[in-house]
């Protein structure tokens, strides 16, 4: 087998903050093996590897019998997220050395200005140095690169130790010459520098977004190199030869090499691949019209897909900053099992975005926590068996019971069952309304989708959000906790390659369109060329931003057709107007239509797996392991608790009741009924 | 614990329990925050005014069927937006699916404060019962009026502002009165634009006034009135609280003054006077000069002082709402008519935002006064209009609203480089891209943020080049004669300027309020931004937050020796220590409160 591993064993390693996900399939057989490891975060590396050994393991595999090892890694998020990049200069253009200080100008809207302090920039003005040189809005030359202001601001940040290198100047989004030129410069005065040129990263006009992208990239970029370079080198030493995939924002894979010249296009890696695998269950269980709602210890991802295609957006932000990149539409929320209820002076009964984490952890845990979370809230209602992952944790329910009572039930008033359905309330109030966002703000009903709940907390939350959405079904995968690593194995190679070239109208250049998108057609197949994706997997698809004459706001729609002529144009502005009437309830056909920005999407597919259908004819009665007593708003009640893993493929059962599983715990309410599919999702249809 | 939550249910209704339980209330503040979000969003990405769509001049609200409002922004910039209607349209009057319309400043009492602002309101009605009004307010591009823009410090009456329009019923039961809008927007500059901003505001308030009704299913009616009731309640009472222990029982005073009215008549005084006695707390205007016949008349709606007071009162709690019910922790306001502040019909008003930003500082003043812990004062906010035609022979409105420094605070230095809440900039690129202008620097003002030990934030500098044959220019700065002053020790922020052409044999410099200016092709605008006041000693400064500054371009060696006693070595990349010891020990004495340079004892 190892001499001829093929496209046989795929592995994917999803890297969360506290454990890590491994799932290993067999495409020939369907057959799945999964692990969950402790994360390592002082050497994530070793984490990803004792995870990958733990898999192969159960499978009786080794490292060399690998087609694809895949990966979301959350290494440049939380670089971004915790201030902790490298030690990044920008050169700009000069007059604009506060570009990232001034930002938009604005205080953010919830915000008290009186309170209010603006977040530290990750460079600070005296790591900005500013070039003469200066591009008009079409490209013309006003002021000639100042060569040897380059070379001294390398070698100034070269003497002052700082390796990573960002460039971007304005209107380089029109021509990059001066980038090229500088980057030349730079290369030659400081060797050693990581560089990222802002015309390379994100070809797109406003210069504080796309300085700030390009900072970002090179902030995270020494890191990422590195995390990539152990990666590489640990499954060297394993004798492994498949090629590292890494999950980027847009939900698709590249190779590793890419992840290194742009590696902040991996800030959603973690929960895109996610989205990918909530489309892929959705499509498995006969559902493309899905909801995902991802539900972790400190927050809730949540992603809309319609007809089997999620979105994608380039209004994205990671912390306190824009990261205009094609991004899966993920909204994420500061509510998960470990988000703490607090009642503040004036009574208001707040949930997250405070979490207990890992450590202490719920109240329950026993580990010293004193505040009750989400989690105590359903242990206190009966909602978790008394036991975690299989029996290895306990919990302690005395403890959560007298963090609920303390905290929120005196002060508030309340009996501790009713605070603690207090809390849930709120908590999923917060998820209803992230919910919202993508759905109804989009301009769909989310009545008209199914959820897919996951995480570990997902398939606790489902039934109640769907209750508030007037969602009829809920799907649970069969593992819930690792739906993000079967995201990663059935992802696709993807990249998105963008330009802002404004065409006013009534004339639209068609010809010059034509030629943008054959330039970023070209482009896409150089990649398509160095992750060597056969012929026949390729698909590239033109899209285009557009919005009416005076709007701020782009939308985007795909190109209609592949030619760029006055009709296909005009088809695709009708598809402008009957979105924009979709999103924002009207359109204005008489007022001309800008075309701002175009894009191409290349997709490179790779082999997909089938699910494993599980083995039919068991009965109800052999899952029942235990009984539970559920405290229902209406009352209480005992209920049976199933394995999951007794469950077999067409059983079926009527709410209430709890399924647990090693990695997860599902309440199915009392007007839920439950049948298991053929692959061993649960479907629960509200009656 | 018993399973007794049954009888208590039971024992606290006996005290008249509240319809909202404690948990449903929370629910309702997320679902109204959430619904005041879809709102704003749907117009941030559907007006055409750059007004609205970068700057986000707009603002949505939701009320009680009082007309109090129960939720909106976190800016104390509006009146009592609903309550104009009920003059012309009895509530009883009203119907599901109406919609009112109207930017009558005097004929609403100050609750629209300047024309360009239109008001559009929604009655919500659940079960047949008004319950709610949705409302959504924006800046429109041009209506009309003297100038492009409409609004202009050239301005006598507010008939040369634009269109006036009443309290008017736009919709009824759902059918749109389609002449009053061609009346309106015939009477724009910009029609397309108006016609979009319109349809932006519309659908605004329809989708608050669906999310309402979705509300009231979810729960019942009585539930959601009951909420509303309580969450005013809560910041009333949160608002009082913190009130009267913030403030000792006295009279307390403040005065600040604007440097002129655009037509070089001034400066405007505004003198604001706090009393807190046991029959209330009062705030007294009266005193503040006579209006203006220039345009920085600002008819003050009474709940506009009453928000600002709340806001810096509710600081630090996010669930505290601004709304109504923390206006009323001030149980009385009173405006003379005839003063700057309260102005006679047909004062002009379009330069209001001047007078605005100048209360709002005064009001902090008047804390700080009283023996709260309140910020220095901010500077206003700049904006400067260009009107030309393109080279392409088309009319072209460039509107670009410029960041100042706002004032330091006990426990943080100002906020750099900011306009206002929610408002953006034009990045350069954009401005490059869709108007006959360059930005050729766009930095930060450098020694414009006040003193203190806590620096006050610094403005801006922008150089603009026009790339049109000829444009008039309006600008407008104020705080050049009296800039933002500065508190406990703390000095006054810089003041801005306007020059043409700078470091030329060309270089001239413009009335920092003025309109008319007429620049022709390759001209620069130089425009520089006021910084806010400190806060405390500078002397006191950490001399390693002074050479960050240094370092960063906020504070020049010069003034980083002079004004904060930090020398620094020749390298300028360090603090010597021993001269900053020897230079603070020749510390400069501060007497009273606040410090605002030249202008202080003019007002004292």
């Amino acid at each position: 087998m190892s001499e001829n591993a093929g496209m046989r064993f795929a592995v994917a390693v999803d890297t969360g903050g506290t454990f890590t996900d491994v799932t290993l399939f067999d495409r020939d057989r369907g057959q799945m093996w999964t692990a969950k490891t402790p994360s390592t975060p002082d050497d994530p590396s070793r984490g990803f590897m004792n995870g990958i050994e733990a898999a192969l393991q159960q499978a009786s595999l080794s490292p060399s019998d690998l087609s694809q090892v895949f990966h979301g890694t959350t290494v440049a998020t939380n670089l971004i997220l915790e201030g902790k990049g490298d030690k990044v200069g920008l050169l700009t253009t000069a007059g604009f050395k506060h570009v990232l200080e001034i930002g938009r100008q604005d205080i953010p809207r919830r915000v008290n200005l009186f309170a209010w302090i603006k977040p530290t920039r990750p460079v600070p003005p005296e790591r900005i140095l500013e070039i003469p040189e200066r591009l008009d809005a079409q490209g013309g030359v006003l002021t000639e690169l100042n060569e040897d202001a380059v070379r001294d601001a390398a070698r100034t940040l070269r003497d002052r130790g700082v390796n990573a290198i960002a460039v971007c100047f304005l209107n380089s989004f029109v021509d990059p010459k001066h980038e090229l030129r500088a980057g030349e410069l730079v290369r030659e005065e400081h060797p050693d520098a990581l560089l990222s040129l802002s015309s390379d990263v994100l070809r797109v006009f406003r210069e504080y977004e796309r300085s700030i992208a390009t900072v970002l990239n090179v902030y995270v970029m020494p890191a990422v190199s590195r995390y990539v370079a152990q990666l590489a080198e640990r499954l060297a030493e394993a004798d492994a030869v498949a090629p590292l995939l890494i999950m980027k924002s847009n939900g698709g894979v590249v190779g590793a090499g890419e992840v290194e010249r742009v590696p902040a296009h991996t800030a959603l890696s973690g929960p895109a691949a996610g989205v990918v695998g909530a489309r892929f269950i959705g499509e498995a269980a006969g559902f493309k019209d899905v909801i995902g709602i991802d539900i972790g210890g400190t927050s809730a991802d949540i992603c809309l897909i319609k007809d089997g295609n999620y979105d994608l957006t380039n209004n994205g932000r990671i912390g306190e900053w824009p990261l205009s990149f094609p991004m899966l539409d993920i909204n994420t929320v500061g509510t998960g099992g470990g988000s703490i209820a607090r009642v503040s002076d004036t009574g208001a009964l707040t949930v997250g975005p405070a979490s207990a984490g890992a450590n202490p952890g719920p109240a329950c845990y026993g580990n010293g926590g004193e505040e009750p979370t989400v989690t105590d809230a359903h242990l206190v209602l009966g909602h978790l068996p008394s036991y975690l992952l299989g029996g290895t944790m306990q919990l302690d329910v005395e403890a959560a019971r007298a963090a609920v009572e303390r905290q929120v039930a005196q002060p508030l008033g309340l009996g501790v069952e009713e605070a603690a359905r207090g809390i849930l309330s709120i908590s999923d109030n917060d998820m209803v309304g992230a919910i919202r966002v993508i759905s109804v703000e989009r301009g769909h009903d989310p009545r008209d989708f199914a959820l897919i709940a996951f995480g570990g907390a997902g398939p606790l939350h489902g039934g109640s959000l769907a209750r508030l959405l007037g969602a009829r079904t809920v799907i649970i995968p069969p593992h819930p906790g690792v739906l993000s690593a079967m995201g990663l194995l059935v992802s696709q190679f993807r990249a998105d390659y963008a330009r802002t070239c404004l065409e006013v109208p009534p004339e639209y250049d068609h010809a010059r369109m034509a030629t943008t998108f054959d330039e970023l057609e070209a482009e896409a197949t150089q990649w398509f060329e160095r992750e060597r994706v056969p012929n026949a997997a390729r698909t590239l698809t033109r899209h285009v931003s557009l919005r009416y004459r005076h709007q701020g706001f782009e939308l985007n729609v795909p190109w209609a057709g592949n030619a760029v002529t006055p009709e296909t144009t005009d088809k695709t502005l009708d598809a402008f107007h009957a979105l924009h009437e979709q999103l924002y309830t009207f359109a204005q056909r008489d007022t001309p239509v800008e075309i701002v920005t175009l894009h191409v999407t290349a997709e490179g597919s790779l082999p997909q797996p089938r699910l494993t259908e599980r083995p039919s004819g068991g009965t109800l009665e052999e899952a029942r392991v235990d009984q539970q007593t559920i405290h229902f708003e209406g009352g209480t009640q005992s209920v049976p608790v199933y394995d999951r893993d007794k469950l077999s493929a067409g059983i079926s059962f009527p709410g209430p009741a709890l399924v647990v599983q090693l990695d997860s715990t599902a309440l199915i309410h009392p007007d839920q009924h439950v049948t298991c599919d053929r692959f061993g999702n649960l479907i629960a249809e509200t009656r | 614990m018993q399973r007794g939550n049954n009888n208590m249910n039971i024992e606290s209704t006996a005290q008249q329990a509240p319809v909202c339980d404690a948990v449903t209330l929370e629910v309702v503040r997320g679902a109204l925050r959430a619904s005041q979000s879809e709102m704003e969003a749907l117009i941030e990405r559907t007006a055409m005014s750059a007004f609205i769509r970068e700057k986000k001049d707009f603002f949505v609200a939701l009320f009680d069927a009082e007309g109090d409002m129960i939720v909106g922004a976190y800016r104390p910039t509006f009146g009592d937006p609903v309550r104009p209607l009920f003059e012309h349209y009895p509530v009883d009057d009203m119907r599901p699916g109406d919609l009112y319309w109207y930017n009558d400043c005097y004929g609403s009492k100050g609750s629209v404060s300047h024309s360009p602002d239109q008001v559009f309101v929604a009655p919500v009605f659940v079960d047949g019962e008004l319950i709610a009004f949705a409302q959504s307010w924006a800046h429109f591009a041009d209506i009309g009026g003297m100038r492009p823009g409409s609004i202009s410090p050239d301005c006598t009456d507010i008939f040369q502002e634009g269109i006036i329009v009443p309290p008017v019923r736009l919709a009824r039961e759902g059918v749109v009165n389609e002449e009053l809008l061609r009346i309106f927007y015939r009477n724009s500059r910009f029609p397309d634009i108006s016609q979009g901003d319109t349809r932006a505001c519309f659908a605004a308030v329809r989708l608050g006034e669906r999310r309402i009704v979705e509300l009231a299913e979810r729960f019942r009616r009585e539930v959601i009135t009951d909420a509303f009731r309580q969450l005013a309640e809560r910041s009333q009472q949160a608002a009082t609280e913190r009130l009267r222990a913030t403030f000792a029982p006295g009279q307390y005073r403040f005065t600040d003054a604007l440097d002129h009215d655009g037509q070089g008549n001034g400066p405007y005084k505004l003198s604001l006077e706090l009393s807190v006695d046991d029959n209330g707390v009062v705030l007294d205007f009266s005193d503040s000069d006579d209006q203006a016949p220039g345009p920085i008349n600002y008819l003050v709606n009474p709940a506009v002082p009453r928000a600002m007071i709340a806001m810096y009162l509710l600081a630090g709690d996010p669930t505290l709402l601004l709304n109504a019910g923390a206006g009323r922790a001030i149980d009385k306001v009173i405006l003379r008519e005839g003063s700057v502040l309260q102005p006679r019909w047909p004062a002009p008003l379009g330069q209001r935002g001047l007078t605005m930003m100048r209360l709002l500082s005064a009001s902090m003043g008047l804390v700080n006064a009283a023996g709260g812990d309140a910020t220095a004062a901010n500077c206003a906010y700049v904006i400067y209009f260009a009107r030309g035609i393109a080279d392409n022979g088309e009319p072209f409105l460039l509107t670009d609203g410029i960041g100042v420094g706002y004032g330091a605070r006990p426990y943080a230095d100002g906020i750099n480089a900011v306009y206002y809440v929610a408002q953006e900039n034009y990045p350069a690129e954009l401005v490059e891209l869709s108007y006959p202008a360059r930005i050729r620097a766009y930095g930060i003002h450098c020694d414009s943020g006040g003193p203190g030990l806590w620096r006050g934030g610094c403005g801006v500098v922008r150089e603009i080049e026009l790339l049109a044959e000829k444009a008039i220019f309006s600008i407008r700065i104020d705080g050049v004669d009296k800039p933002a002053w500065g508190v406990h020790g703390g000095r006054n922020g810089g003041s801005g300027r306007a020059v043409v052409n700078p470091g030329t044999p060309q270089e001239r410099e413009l009335e920092p309020f003025s309109d008319g200016n007429v620049l022709v092709r390759g001209d620069i605008l130089r425009l520089e931004t006021g910084g806010g006041g400190g806060w405390g000693h500078p002397f006191d400064r950490d001399p390693a937050l002074v050479l960050s500054d240094v370092l960063g371009s906020y504070v020049s060696r010069d003034a980083a020796e002079r004004d904060y006693g930090v020398v620094l070595k020749p390298d300028d990349e360090t603090v010597d220590d021993a001269a900053t010891i020897a230079r603070r020990e020749d510390r400069p004495t501060v007497d009273g409160m606040f410090h605002r340079g030249t202008y202080r004892d003019v007002l004292e």
